[in-house]
């Protein structure tokens, strides 16, 4: 934290002057300066101009950031210097002088003080900004005061020989105000992810205690990208020193949990992080039908769900899942309707019973209607195999109990389109309910999406996923749901998406991206650096600045997912029998494969899976025990006499009418 | 020291403007100039070309000489001076006052780059005081500005009361204001540099400067050729990077130096003074003749060294070294 604004010494030496011509006049937005040729100035540069002249008593104190250089001597054509170098460019050696040469250099202004009345840049000196200056000039002054004191520092800016933290306001980062980030930049450099995995940890170590709690939520979607949140990796001494300028800890997040659902065998986790040594925060996250019937939107598109099998839908999530289910045309029976086969079976039922009437609707459904919609439903639990059950077994993640400082990452990365799209749906809309209610476990959720490009293409037919995520950017702050996202190219994104971000982030960018309009407001220098920024290296636009600022972040101390991906090699696929001791393993590590295998015996596949699941759900003391409960008891074999019976008495032949 | 350069300001300085306003003031009879172009534009070089046969002090008859030794760098700094004059008003009866502003730099060179070893600006009035009335001159005293009496002249003979001669006398006054600032900052290099200084014009204005060894002319016009005859053809046949014989350059009232012509530029397809200068160094003692050759053939080599970069746009790039051109741009800066 930075004490108030001082004035800066005077013994320090100017690197530059004001300069404004009638073609280059200064404006009260941009200011020209000039610079010796070994100055440490580059674009990107923050600087401090003091004026000469006071006004309203005061002398002007301009804040700005190089966005344009210009380098030129007084040579009017280039063919007086070929005449000078008599054609031959070898003969530079000849010229015993330099050219004179200047180094011009455009500014644009990031605050004046006084700020009333806003006047055109003056003449004046120009000062290299110290860490005080930036602090002025990004009025993180404002923030960074004591009894505010809600800066997140997102990285360091470096100028010759300044290095300033540069701090973001919680509030206008997590919310009330603005909320939102977004980070765009090409792939392959492992900017976006690291630079989001930098402020997660640096949000949970400055976020201000006195706005609450808050958590994270990370939908990992490519790769091993996010999955070895918890494992520390390498820093060199220079992003130690990084982490230390911003006073948070060189080490990986103390407090993760995975969830990933299993595989379509059903058994095995499908997620790159399922190594048996990592396995201790690693749950299955998996729902049933009534989870997956509250988003049957999500999976079904508009071709599929008309209104009247919307209709339907309705009638069977709100009088048929979950209910003591009844109809006189199905006779006597009556019908619980928790699973996939549950449904199934109702369905069946329906249907044969509207055959043997010969009846075309049923409760104003038609019968195409029920057969369609039968149809759709019951092909979900094997589109989304892994995730949806059939028996109804939900594992979710701890929705009422979030963990403050906590990272939640749910691994989808491996996961059909529409199995993603409903976990996205299902997840956050949990959260929005839960948030409302105030009954979440936390304050604040910080929701990561990756490949925004994917989710909220700012063309192609509108999803449910697409009107999840503008929901979330335009009204979650308002809740303490905030959403971080990233994309590759910003332009492709719904614009109400990077719109409502109050800060974005970015890394290196494509030259085509940065033709397009959005990036019309940055000067041709600022792109042509865009377009170079190394690893590591960030453009930042926050609320509080007024132009986009450079800054370095540390490389995140964690295990990088391809560095975890070789180290913590995936598991091979096994047989149930060993991913039932894989997973309870992970409550009681004495678990022997004989053990399980004496346990389940012959028993179904299902019934082992069934019974696997609600051990791993409940978490028992007693692990053998509880799982052996699951079991259905196995009737010990008996030998079983044969009561004596009475020969048939025959009946006489010469009197068959006898007896 | 050099022949009139100018400062061709698209606007009159600053301090004419509020010079002129003074004046207005102190002289409400006074008919005021709005933007003039400077004198120096106007006013012709009275100067009648001449030739004038010069002692050869190397050899016996002055001939071409070739330099043999490739360029080498030597000067460590460069000497010029500007001047500009503007009428600020006319008296009744067309008298002008003139406002002159003369400026002299030297710019040291250090890691090839140029920096500003001293400078000097100032700025006076230049009146009649024989044609105007005492009060008059009170009152252009009254303005802070030093005036100088441009009445006081060598040439007895002007008519001292057209105007245009007024101006005429106003800027030789000017041009000698000039000369004294451009020697008065050579001889500040002389007495404390040995460093060798490119001085643009003639060194034999002072006697300290012509003798000193670290002074070097380079005179750019040639309005009095020191060759005859065949002399003058050799002068005006040298090739590229050829030199004339020392000569000695005496006059009554100047300083004697030695001096020879060099040419820095192939004159093929040029008029015949195509990149010929003029170099004028310390003359050595008496009898010392194969010395004075080498020590013209070294400083001629130190100049070749400066023909590059070219000083375009200047329209004299054939014989200006850049370094003198940088001096101008400096002074064109501050004046």
């Amino acid at each position: 934290m930075i004490d108030s604004p001082l004035p800066s010494e005077e013994s320090e030496a100017p690197l530059g002057r004001v300069v404004a011509t009638e073609r280059k006049p200064n404006t009260p937005h941009e200011f020209h300066f000039w610079t010796a040729l070994d100055s440490p100035v580059g674009i990107g540069t923050i600087v401090r101009v003091e004026g000469a002249q006071p006004v309203n008593g005061q002398i002007p104190t301009i804040y700005g950031i190089v966005v344009e250089g210009f380098s030129y001597t007084d040579l009017q054509t280039p063919i007086h210097d070929m005449l000078g170098h008599d054609g031959t460019p070898g003969g530079g050696s000849l010229g015993a002088t330099q050219r004179a040469e200047i180094r011009l250099y455009t500014a644009a202004v990031l605050r004046q003080l006084p700020e009333e009345p806003l006047q055109p840049v003056p003449m004046g000196r120009v000062f290299l900004a110290d860490n005080n200056d930036v602090a002025v000039a990004l009025r993180m002054d404002g923030y960074l005061r004591e009894g505010a004191n809600t800066g997140i520092p997102i990285g360091v800016y470096r100028a010759g020989g300044t290095d300033a933290p540069i701090y973001l306001d919680a509030d206008f980062l997590i919310g009330p105000e603005a909320a939102h980030l977004n980070i765009t930049g090409v792939s392959g450099l492992a900017t976006k992810t690291s630079a989001i995995e930098w402020i997660l940890s640096s949000i949970f170590t400055h976020f201000p205690s006195q706005k609450g709690s808050v958590a994270a939520v990370c939908f990992n979607v490519k790769g091993p990208d996010l999955c070895f949140l918890d494992q520390p990796g390498p820093v060199d001494e220079a992003d130690a020193a990084l982490y230390e300028k911003c006073g948070v800890p060189v080490k990986p997040f103390e407090n993760v949990q995975y969830f990933a659902p299993y595989k379509s065998d059903g058994f095995s986790l499908n997620t790159l992080r399922s190594n048996d040594a990592l396995l201790h925060n690693v749950s299955s996250l998996t729902w049933g039908l009534r989870e997956v019937l509250q988003y049957a939107e999500v999976l079904l598109n508009k071709d599929d769900v008309d209104a009247k099998a919307d209709a339907l839908i309705d009638f069977i999530r709100e009088r048929v899942v979950d209910r003591d289910f009844g109809d006189p045309m199905l006779g006597n029976k009556r019908y619980l309707v928790r699973s996939f086969a549950d449904l199934e079976q109702w369905f069946r039922d329906v249907l044969s019973a509207m055959e043997g009437k010969n009846g075309e609707s049923w409760r104003t459904h038609h019968v195409a209607t029920i057969r369609k919609v039968r149809n759709r439903l019951s092909n979900i639990s094997t589109r989304c195999a892994g995730l949806v059950t059939d028996d109804g077994a939900v594992s979710d993640l701890p929705f009422g109990s979030f963990q403050d400082r906590t990272v939640y990452v749910i691994d989808v990365a491996s996961l059909e389109e529409d199995a993603q799209d409903l976990i996205f749906a299902r997840v956050v809309t949990r959260l929005r309910e839960h948030l409302e209610k105030r009954d979440l476990g936390v304050n604040h959720v910080v929701v990561f999406v990756d490949e925004l490009n994917k989710y909220a293409p700012n063309d192609g037919p509108e999803t449910y996923v697409r009107k999840m995520l503008l929901d979330l950017a335009e009204r979650g702050r308002y809740l303490g749901l905030v959403l971080f996202s990233a994309q590759q190219f910003r332009s492709q994104v719904h614009r109400r998406v990077v719109g409502n971000s109050g800060t974005a982030l970015y890394g290196r960018m494509d030259a085509d991206e940065l033709a397009t309009p959005g990036y019309a407001v940055l000067s041709p220098a600022v792109k042509t650096k865009l377009a170079t920024l190394e690893k590591g290296q960030l453009m930042v636009r926050h609320p509080h600045f007024t132009q986009p600022i450079f800054v370095r972040f540390p490389r995140p101390a964690i295990l990088r997912g391809r560095d975890g991906a070789e180290r913590y090699p995936q598991a091979v696929d096994i047989d149930l029998e060993a991913a039932v001791v894989r997973s309870l393993r992970t409550l009681d590590p004495t678990i022997t494969l004989g053990w399980v295998q004496e346990a389940v015996g012959i028993r179904e596949e299902d019934e082992i899976i069934r019974a696997r699941n609600a051990t791993v759900r409940e978490r028992p003391v007693d692990v053998r025990k509880f799982f052996l409960s699951q079991l259905r008891p196995v009737v010990a074999a008996q030998t079983v006499t044969r009561p004596a019976t009475a020969a048939v008495r025959s009946a006489p032949a010469d009197d068959p009418y006898g007896f | 020291m050099s022949a009139v350069p100018i400062i061709l300001s698209s606007a009159p300085h600053a301090s004419f403007s509020s010079i002129a306003r003074v004046l207005a003031g102190l002289l409400p009879e006074s008919q005021p100039v709005d933007g003039g172009a400077p004198l120096e534009l106007s006013a012709a070089n009275t100067q009648p070309p001449r030739l004038i046969s010069a002692t050869v002090i190397e050899g016996g008859t002055l001939r071409a000489r070739r330099v043999f030794e490739p360029p080498a760098v030597g000067f460590a700094a460069f000497l010029d001076g500007t001047q500009q004059s503007l009428v600020a008003c006319y008296l009744p009866g067309g008298i002008p006052i003139v406002y002159g502003t003369v400026g002299a730099v030297i710019r040291d060179r250090r890691n090839q780059r140029l920096f500003t070893w001293r400078h000097a600006v100032e700025h006076r009035l230049y009146a009649p005081r024989a044609n105007v009335s005492p009060s008059i001159w009170r009152s252009l005293s009254e303005t802070g500005i030093v005036v100088h009496d441009t009445s006081e002249t060598d040439t007895p003979d002007v008519a001292t009361e057209h105007p245009h001669a007024l101006r005429e006398l106003a800027v030789h006054r000017v041009q000698k204001d000039r000369e004294i600032a451009e020697r008065s900052l050579a001889l500040e290099w002389c007495s404390r540099e040995e460093r060798p200084l490119l001085i643009d014009g003639g060194t034999s204005g002072a006697d300290q400067v012509a003798r000193a060894a670290c002074a070097i002319g380079v005179i750019k016009s040639h309005r009095t050729l020191y060759a005859s005859g065949e002399a003058l053809t050799a002068v005006l046949g040298l090739g590229y990077a050829e030199r004339s014989s020392v000569f000695l350059v005496t006059s009554p009232k100047r300083a004697s130096v030695a001096s020879w012509y060099l040419r820095i530029r192939d004159p093929r397809g040029h008029d015949p003074m195509w990149g010929l200068i003029r170099v004028e160094v310390a003359p050595p003692a008496a009898g010392i003749d194969a010395d004075v050759g080498r020590r013209a053939d070294v400083v001629s080599r130190w100049i070749l060294a400066e023909i590059a970069p070219v000083s375009l746009p200047d329209g004299r790039w054939d014989k200006m070294v850049y370094g003198v051109r940088d001096c101008e741009e400096f002074l064109r800066a501050v004046m």
